[in-house]
């Protein structure tokens, strides 16, 4: 670079940082969110962006994977850039909690008809998944938790998840407790149960790739995984009864600037719709929050997703409030448990 | 009675000879040096009377045990490298116990043998440096030490001074000499160093690709070469024609200088000056040249002067 | 070097180490600061009582303090032989063997990781060969366990402890083994004494490379331990971004760090003493 250049561009740029306070409703050209990636992403990208680009011109740009640790580090580092976080119904309590988001501004967003538990204080719940029992095509069908964890009249390896909130709560199922008695869980009778299966269980997974891969290559034989990696291959049968439907939510990211939060919530309300969840339910078997929605999916895949009317009947919540209270104590002996093994 | 004998013994990579037919006799108490250049095949005789490799043909006996197909760890040879080869790990006196200990020999016997050896090569009181904070003269007496201290049969030396500067070489060839005939070790020295053989040894056998060129005492093979490349490998060369139409060989020391008119004319070319001795090489009128060294008397011909040479015919040594 | 020309090789130095402590130091000491002090509250060790009361995080660390050796141990087994053997080969050969060792570096940890799936799995090459071969009737469990884990890692580590080790072998002269053999020692014996005394420093070197890297593993123990071989980094994982606990994980690699330094000094040490130095 010249020096006279140099100079130039030296006493140009506080003018244009002026400028840019001055007028805060300046024109937004992209905002920036923090999504979980993989074909979730492809999802929000095709059902969700697309529209939204199209009539506000604003780009969206994403990134992943959406630990609660990476939001922690943003907010304290005092980062302005992001504005939307993509969080689970256990770490957006936690995220509340730890004051990293802020409160939706509904009224903004005034979204089109949503299910109640998805429009929640902090978090835009856009999208469902289950947590449900799965196996081998040609393995003896379980058709409740007790049967899945009866591993003498269902013989067969288990995959099993590596995170105790995914994991206990089917244990004390397995024991007879039903699910709108489930909490306050009942840790101890959890670990019990899980005691009782170990040698069955092969694998622990962290990576929701892992259940099918397993299953395919025979490692394993029943798994308790999300919906959206087994519905819809004849290679596996599954069962929502007793699964557990779980909201993935958008956060309003902790100090982010007010006119990227209107353009957020803009993009909130093209979640809303149930035209453009449809779109978004072509690309991953997880659905938007729109009691509409089942009327324009595929008639013959409605057994394949969370939310559809007759699979939402037959789960039951997370609770997540209890997890975020109880989730670090139970953590523990999660560990304990594990070097037990 | 350690004496080593070699029956045509050979060597061979392929079709190349590293060692071809060599006979040799080595008498108990000898000093014997294997004098060639570099390839004539010193080394790998070496290494095979040491066991480290074992001849395509021939018989090798040590004290009048064939020990042809015996691997090194059971010939009972102390061996010299040029590169020391010292455990860099161990201390000096650690070196010279090492041999020891691995004949089951140690507490305050093996201690009295190793430092007797170190004081015997000067060392004592290095007991505890490392090689690495010894020079290079240091080193090679603990390579020595190590060598003798077990009292070896016979002992080996591979160019032993070789990495050594030339004022130390000296010293320890002297040096060397007196501990030889002190231990009455018979022993084997390589080296491509014609001054080194001569002085140091009973006898020297001279190997040039391979095969053995001559093998005498150093003064027989230095004025009665058996052949040309002996007379040359051993030092400067006069060749001369004989009346019966041979060649024969002269040394400088053997050829005499004078004035002008006391034999062939000749023109001094260049004079050298080493010390005690001047030498100069002179060309005859025939346009041969000749070398003559003659002892320095505080004057000397200079160069483009006009002399004369002439020679004894005893001191002349026919050569094929 | 006098005192001026040190300092003026400080000189050009200087933004580099600059660079280096703010942008690597200067964070992990923030992370590792976390434990002790807290916004508004100050100096506090209550995160280090608190992992005292839950031992479980530390035993967490210990298995992975046995696991690290296991598969550190098992690095030495197979490496050192294999440096030895490449040693021995010609130039060419030794070439040939580098590169395979060297190859798993230029593929993905991931891939290499999922590759002794397929080989070791159930209906793997080595399950399939076995029953095949009628040497076993059901498949053996090479994976989801601590040998699978040990297998992978030992498997990612391997240049790691084979490249030092091979470096110091080449170095050793031929004439030393030789001289060695020349006075009376058996094989065994020069190997003991002169070959292994020689090689241990890189021995050394590089088992401790492989210790510590063992330490921080996250991808291999997570995939082939099948979430049966609790191992720190997951752990750290779950307390950093899930919980997310960055307290409590500042005080569980303190500890980490400073098992790591004392391992390492304990080696320098010993290191020191076995050059005599």
């Amino acid at each position: 670079m010249k020096r006279r250049t140099f100079v130039g561009a030296a006493t140009a740029l506080p003018a244009v940082s002026l400028l840019g306070a001055g007028s805060a409703r300046a024109q937004v050209k992209e905002i920036r969110m923090i999504e979980s990636g993989g074909k979730s992403g492809e999802s929000i990208e095709v059902g969700y962006i697309e529209p939204f680009t199209k009539k506000t011109g604003i780009k969206v740009i994403r990134e992943s994977p959406n630990s609660l640790g990476k939001l922690r580090a943003l907010v304290e580092s005092g980062q302005t850039s992001t504005v939307l976080m993509e969080l689970g119904s256990g770490t957006l309590v936690q995220a509340k909690n730890l004051k990293l988001i802020e409160p939706i501004d509904w009224a903004a967003v005034n979204p089109a008809a949503m299910f109640p538990e998805a429009k929640n204080e902090y978090g835009f719940g856009y999208q469902y998944f289950s947590t449900i029992m799965a196996w081998r095509a040609g393995a003896k069908a379980p058709k409740n938790w007790a049967e899945f964890f009866d591993t003498k009249a269902f013989p067969g390896k288990r995959c099993l998840p590596d995170f105790p909130h995914y994991s206990l709560p089917f244990a004390v199922m397995a024991t007879g407790v039903p699910a709108d008695k489930l909490f306050p869980l009942d840790v101890e009778t959890g670990f019990k149960k899980l005691n009782e299966i170990k040698k069955d269980i092969a694998v622990w997974w962290k990576a929701g790739a892992q259940p099918p891969q397993l299953m395919k290559d025979n490692e394993v034989q029943y798994v308790i995984c999300w919906s959206g990696r087994v519905v819809g291959d004849p290679a596996f049968g599954y069962n929502f009864a007793g699964g557990m439907a779980d909201l993935a939510y958008f956060s309003i990211v902790k100090g982010s600037k007010p006119e990227d939060r209107a353009a957020a919530y803009k993009l909130m309300y093209e979640m809303s719709l149930p035209a453009n969840q449809a779109k978004a339910a072509t690309v991953i078997s997880y659905t938007g929050p729109s009691p509409e929605l089942d009327a324009l999916l595929p008639k013959d895949k409605l057994s394949d997703f969370p939310s559809s009317k007759q699979n939402k009947s037959v789960q039951w919540f997370q609770n997540a409030e209890w997890w975020a209270a109880n989730g670090e104590a139970v953590n523990k002996k999660w560990e304990a448990f594990k070097l037990g093994l | 009675m350690s004496d080593i004998r070699l029956e045509g013994v050979t060597k061979r990579y392929g079709t190349f000879a590293a060692a071809d037919q060599v006979d040799l006799s080595v008498t108990q108490g000898e000093f014997v040096t294997i004098l060639g250049p570099s390839g004539s095949g010193k080394t790998t005789l070496l290494s095979l009377i040491a066991g480290l490799n074992r001849p395509t043909s021939g018989r090798i006996f040590i004290g009048g045990r064939d020990v042809t197909n015996a691997t090194a760890q059971e010939r009972n040879i102390g061996l010299v490298f040029q590169s020391y080869a010292l455990f860099p790990h161990m201390s000096v006196l650690e070196n010279v116990l090492f041999p020891l200990g691995v004949r089951k020999i140690g507490g305050a016997e093996a201690d009295k043998l190793a430092r007797d050896a170190l004081k015997l090569v000067r060392l004592d009181g290095l007991e505890a440096r490392r090689p690495s904070q010894l020079s290079g003269g240091q080193q090679q007496r603990v390579a020595l030490a190590r060598a003798v201290v077990f009292k070896p049969d016979i002992l080996l030396l591979d160019e032993p001074l070789g990495a050594l500067d030339r004022k130390l070489r000296e010293e320890l060839q002297v040096e060397l000499k007196q501990l030889q005939r002190t231990l009455g070790v018979t022993t084997l020295l390589v080296t491509h160093d014609q001054e080194e053989a001569l002085s140091l040894s009973d006898r020297i056998m001279v190997l040039d690709k391979g095969r053995t060129q001559q093998v005498a005492a150093p003064t027989e093979a230095y004025l009665r070469p058996a052949n040309r490349f002996v007379a040359e490998f051993l030092g400067i060369a006069n060749f001369v024609d004989l009346p019966d139409g041979r060649q024969g060989v002269v040394r400088p020391e053997r050829v005499r200088l004078a004035g002008e008119g006391q034999g062939k004319a000749a023109r001094v070319i260049e004079a050298i000056y080493l010390g005690q001795m001047v030498r100069y090489h002179l060309a005859l009128d025939d346009n041969r040249s000749v070398v003559v060294a003659v002892p320095f008397l505080g004057t000397a011909h200079a160069p483009g002067e006009r002399v004369s040479v002439s020679w004894e015919s005893a001191d002349v040594w026919p050569v094929t | 070097m006098n005192r001026a020309s040190r300092l003026e090789g400080f000189g050009f130095i200087a933004p580099l180490l600059v660079l280096m402590v703010v942008a690597f130091n200067a964070p992990i000491v923030y992370m590792l600061g976390l434990a002790f002090w807290e916004k508004g509250r100050g100096f506090t060790l209550e995160h280090y009582e608190g992992l005292l009361e839950a031992p479980v995080y530390l035993r967490v660390l210990g298995n992975t303090m046995r696991i690290a050796l296991i598969a550190t141990i098992a690095n030495i087994i197979i490496g050192y032989p294999l440096a030895h053997w490449m040693r021995g080969l010609g130039s060419r050969g030794r070439m040939i063997a580098l590169a395979l060792v060297v190859l798993p570096f230029w593929v993905s940890i991931l891939v290499r990781t999922y590759a002794w799936i397929v080989v070791l799995g159930n209906g793997g090459i080595v399950n399939r060969a076995l029953q095949w071969s009628g040497l076993t009737d059901a498949p053996v469990s090479f994976l989801y366990n601590e040998l699978g884990v040990t297998i992978g890692m030992a498997n990612v580590l391997l240049p790691f402890l084979v490249l030092p080790l091979f470096a110091a072998m080449i170095r050793i002269d031929d004439r030393l083994l030789q001289a060695a053999a020349s006075l009376g020692a058996p094989p065994r014996t020069i190997f003991w004494k002169v070959y292994f005394p020689l090689t241990l420093p890189a021995l050394a070197a590089g088992a401790l490379l492989v210790f510590i890297l063992c330490l921080g593993f996250y991808v291999t123990p997570a995939i082939l331990g099948g979430g049966r071989v609790p191992m720190i980094s997951n752990l750290l994982d779950t307390l950093i971004n899930q919980i997310p606990r960055w307290e409590q994980a500042s005080a569980i690699s303190t500890i980490l760090l400073i098992v790591t330094l004392v391992i390492f000094a304990a080696y320098r040490r010993l290191d020191r003493k076995a050059s005599g130095t």
